[in-house]
């Protein structure tokens, strides 16, 4: 290898202060094999490093780098690809980027037409990367974002839709003329409306040129671009189908007798059809393939384009990306919200089902957050921008999903493998179909009667090699896995733009893989499937206060225990008093200030209400101040036991009653865990609690498995002895304080995190706080795999049925072969079927959202639209 | 600039190695369809052709991509 060219590289560093990392960073580079020199500088903070043997091990050299303490950074861009057709295609574009020098990891989507690259900024250019992927045959543009991407994007795939529409037009028109001319013969009564010198050879061949050079040069350019750089796609597939068939139709004309079997064997029409086919199938999949990408356009043009901001006093209209935070704006009833905010003044009601999945409209007062690209619905109101421009919650959504969409998920990457082995594949078992019936098949089994499948056109005096190529060729043609390409992202992109519309993000494709296959679903306890904080459940009067009632003519109910004892916390701090406090306020109890208060710490409190003395607090402090609870402490021991805690209350030194409080279920939790039981799934609740109060809070929402008693710390290793077992587990949590145990469970799902989204750790995000949408994630997932599974078989179908009949398997028994063109066009019918089939999940809807669709506006709060100054 | 260098390179090398490794398989269906039969030279020829341009075709990819691996190191 010494006579390879000395190459240098240039790589950033970072996190070097003195000289003595410019020491360690060179002494770590030095030691990579095949660097000759290398010279850090720290002033640019880069090394240049140079290679004796042109190799350039960049992998090596940033692993020295690191192993130092050092860093290099990398960056992401993603390129707008065109031109792919396959998953081939895909193969190609990521091994031309991944060969770069300095690219770490090349994703490429064939649905969104889009490679994301990460790369080590000034080892590789922008420049670089479009030129590789050009050098391979394809085109590649930097992509812009928001609006922008958008319009382009559209303008690229209806520029697509025409060009392979006037193709189209072309090759039907001509070719159809061509069948006319072929089938002259066959045409009966017809023959008086066809001219007769259709069917004339050299017309046929005249007619079918301008389609092999006009619709089907695509396919020799693209194929020929490749080749150069040691690519094959499946353009080549067509390519060599077209240019066999076009060659000894035209070799069979010119000169009949050279041997291709003469004039009985020139299958202009053949050429012509097969290419008409393929480009059907091109137009069909360019007019397909962007609605399975419908929802990022459908969130992108949430974003209202104008927004009324009040400057100086005086309302005006401007670009909503041109708001600022702190600006203050109107919106309108009926009016797109046009950046994330704080409502300042006004009152009306928000439609965020677009973001959140929240079938109903949201109350919006002073105070409120609002989200930009939601829906003002009923009153007027101003508010004033918090988060503008990439920073709001609908562009993160946006940003999520996009990168989502972008991602791979295994069972892509394995049929990905398998697709652009594929063609090489094929083209040896072309070589192979060749040899067989050019030495055996044709002697063995030839009847010059036989036939093309569907078509009453004999073979006739065709030879042994076209008779051997046309077979061949065949093969090649009835093998192209353009379908297998598209199966997998065309289902993962209508999947998460699905999920996306319910208000669940999953972060890549591998979540929705791994989201389908979970067996044990395990929650957090505290804020996820409880409130969170303390709440009354339970007040319990006691027969004794009936004693009370007659010495004070005062009746005793719950409702005044619960009051007495809630001016008796008013001024507590105290959580539990809290709760008693939240308590009677919720059930509309007027709380007048008490005489007097003492807080007993560790105890309770004592306070003088409305001239009685009220004493609040554990059964200790009921001890020792003498006071018999022993008529409720059976009721009190049975509340304990469902994990509430239990305050007692005397009022006068008598005992009056009880006050359990408990951290309660949310109010979904209990529906979420039964159709999380009907999917087939355990379900496990994790948390710190003592088992008591952990069972307890199992048992009403229903939970398989308790795991208590669990510090925070040791929650992710808990999710790992789940996996140990062999279970594929989802943590469910809030996101912040479960992060290592959402990292380590398969899938992460991180729960009402609003619309903050960039901030959440976890591979799914529910933006809503409502726990029935880790069913709508489960179920969304399921139907995306399940369509994917659906979508390769009937990708694999075709060519699993098809290759055999093209090599001739049916030959020696019917007398029948599968004509190119009709090769061509179960290849198109196939890329057709798989992308209509994707299109079906655009009609699935998870079982929650189905059955809350009839009481959409029922219980809709009724809301007065409010004045709201306008500024003017 | 170096890219394109080893690009054109490797591209060289490839070519030295597939070329051979596709007229060899062209040239061995042209004997063996003039020891086995009584073949007409054009589908002799023919067939010599069209062996050879898919044997160009599988191999020409996996050469390249081998020498390309042998050449330098990946990231």
């Amino acid at each position: 290898m010494s006579e390879h060219p000395a190459i240098t590289l240039t790589l950033p560093i970072r996190g070097m202060t003195c000289a003595s990392c410019v020491s360690h960073v060179e002494s770590a580079l030095k030691e990579v094999p095949g660097v000759a020199s290398v010279m850090v500088n720290l002033g640019t903070e880069r090394a240049t490093v140079q290679f004796a043997n042109g190799s350039v091990p960049v992998e090596q050299l940033v692993t020295a780098v690191r192993d130092v303490g050092y860093d290099v950074p990398v960056e992401t861009t993603t390129l707008a690809v065109s031109g792919m057709t396959c998953a081939s295609c895909v193969a190609h574009v990521e091994g031309a980027l991944k060969e770069l020098p300095g690219v770490a990891e090349a994703v490429v989507n064939l649905g969104l037409g889009s490679a994301k690259v990460t790369y080590i900024p000034g080892v590789v250019t922008l420049g670089q990367m479009k030129r590789a992927v050009r050098e391979v045959g394809y085109e590649a543009s930097e992509t812009s974002s928001g609006t922008e991407a958008i319009d382009r994007e559209r303008q690229a795939r209806e520029e697509e839709i025409r060009r392979q529409g006037r193709n189209l037009i072309i090759a039907g028109t001509i070719g159809l003329l061509v069948m006319l001319g072929t089938f002259y013969d066959m045409l009966g009564p017809f023959k008086a409306i066809v001219p007769e010198f259709l069917s004339y050879k050299w017309v046929l061949g005249l007619l079918t040129t301008p389609i092999v050079l006009g619709p089907g040069r695509q396919f020799f350019t693209n194929s020929w671009r490749g080749l150069r750089h040691g690519v094959t796609d499946m353009n080549l597939l067509y390519a060599t189908g077209i240019g066999a068939a076009y060659g000894i139709a035209v070799i069979n004309t010119l000169f009949p007798d050279a041997g291709f079997g003469g004039e009985g064997a020139t299958f202009f029409e053949s050429a012509a059809l097969l290419t008409g086919f393929i480009v059907l199938g091109r137009w069909l999949e360019a007019l397909t393939r962007g609605r399975t990408s419908e929802a990022i356009r459908k969130l992108m043009k949430l974003q209202p384009k104008i927004a009324r901001v009040i400057r100086n006093g005086r309302e005006e209209e401007i670009p909503a990306d041109e708001v600022e935070i702190g600006d203050v704006m109107l919106v309108k009833p009926g009016e797109g919200i046009p950046v994330d905010g704080t409502v300042i003044e006004g009152y009306s009601a928000v439609d965020e089902s677009m973001l959140t999945g929240e079938s109903l409209p949201v109350e919006k007062r002073a105070g409120d957050s609002v989200i930009g690209g939601t829906l003002n619905k009923t009153g007027a109101f101003k508010f004033e921008a918090t988060k503008v421009g990439k920073d709001t919650a609908l562009a993160q959504i946006i940003r999520l999903v996009e990168d989502a969409q972008a991602s791979k998920a295994p069972i892509q990457k394995l049929a990905d493998w398998v697709a652009g082995h594929f063609i090489l594949g094929v083209h040896l078992l072309a070589v192979l179909v060749f040899v067989f019936w050019f030495f055996l098949g044709y002697n063995l089994f030839f009847d010059p009667n036989s036939s093309f499948i569907l078509s009453p056109y004999k073979l006739g005096a065709i030879g042994v090699f076209g008779f051997s190529l046309l077979l061949s060729v065949t093969v090649l043609v009835i093998s192209c896995p353009c379908a297998v390409g598209l199966a997998t992202p065309s289902a993962m992109m209508a999947g998460t733009g699905k999920a996306a519309e319910h208000g669940v993000l999953f972060k890549g494709a591998e979540a929705i893989e791994n989201a389908s296959k979970l067996q044990t679903i395990v929650f957090d306890k505290t804020g996820t499937l409880t409130k969170g904080e303390p709440s009354v459940t339970d007040v319990v009067i006691s027969e004794q206060s009936s004693v009370i009632s007659e010495t004070d003519h005062w009746s005793l109910t719950t409702d005044h225990l619960l009051r007495l004892a809630a001016i008796a916390e008013k001024n507590s701090e105290h959580p539990l008093g809290e709760a008693i406090v939240r308590g009677a306020e919720t059930r509309g109890l007027a709380l007048v200030n008490a005489e007097s208060f003492d807080s007993i710490p560790g105890h309770g409190v004592v306070a003088q209400v409305e001239g009685r003395a009220v004493l609040l607090g554990n059964r200790k402090l009921m001890r020792e101040r003498s006071i018999d609870f022993s008529r409720l402490m059976p009721q009190a021991e049975q509340l304990e036991g469902d994990g509430k805690t239990v305050m007692f209350v005397a009022v006068e030194e008598e005992p009056a009653g009880l006050i359990a409080v408990a951290d309660t279920l949310k109010e979904h939790s209990v529906e979420a865990l039964r159709r999380l039981h009907q999917l087939g799934l355990e379900t496990a609740m994790i948390t710190g609690d003592n088992r008591r109060t952990a069972e307890a809070i199992a048992r009403q929402v229903g939970i398989d498995r308790v795991l208590a008693e669990v510090l925070p710390q040791d929650k992710a290793e808990e999710v790992k002895k789940l996996q140990a077992l062999g279970k594929k587990v989802a943590m469910v949590g809030d996101g912040v304080n479960d992060a290592p145990a959402l990292a380590q469970a398969d899938v992460g799902m991180a729960i009402g995190s609003g619309t903050d989204v960039a901030k959440e750790t976890g591979d799914v995000i529910l933006i809503k706080d409502d726990l029935r949408d880790v069913v709508v994630a489960l179920e969304t997932a399921k139907a995306t795999m399940r369509k994917v599974k659906q979508n390769l078989f009937w990708a694999f179908i075709y060519n699993m049925l098809g290759i055999p009949l093209a090599a001739g398997l049916l030959y020696p028994f019917a007398a029948l072969i599968i004509s190119p063109e009709l090769a061509a066009l179960l290849m198109a019918v196939s890329s057709v079927t798989v992308t209509l089939n994707t299109l079906l999940l655009k009609r699935f809807r998870p079982s929650i959202r189905r059955e809350d669709r009839p009481t959409r506006g029922a219980g809709r709060p009724q809301l007065q639209a409010a004045p709201v100054a306008s500024g003017n | 600039m170096e890219h394109e260098r080893v690009e054109r390179e490797v591209a060289r090398k490839a070519a030295l190695i597939y070329l051979p490794m596709s007229i060899g398989a062209a040239l061995l269906f042209l004997i063996a369809a003039s020891v086995l039969g009584d073949y007409p030279t054009v589908a002799r020829v023919g067939g010599a052709i069209w062996v050879g341009v898919l044997s160009l075709i599988v191999s020409m990819p996996m050469v390249t991509s081998r020498v390309k691996k042998q050449w330098r190191g990946k990231f």
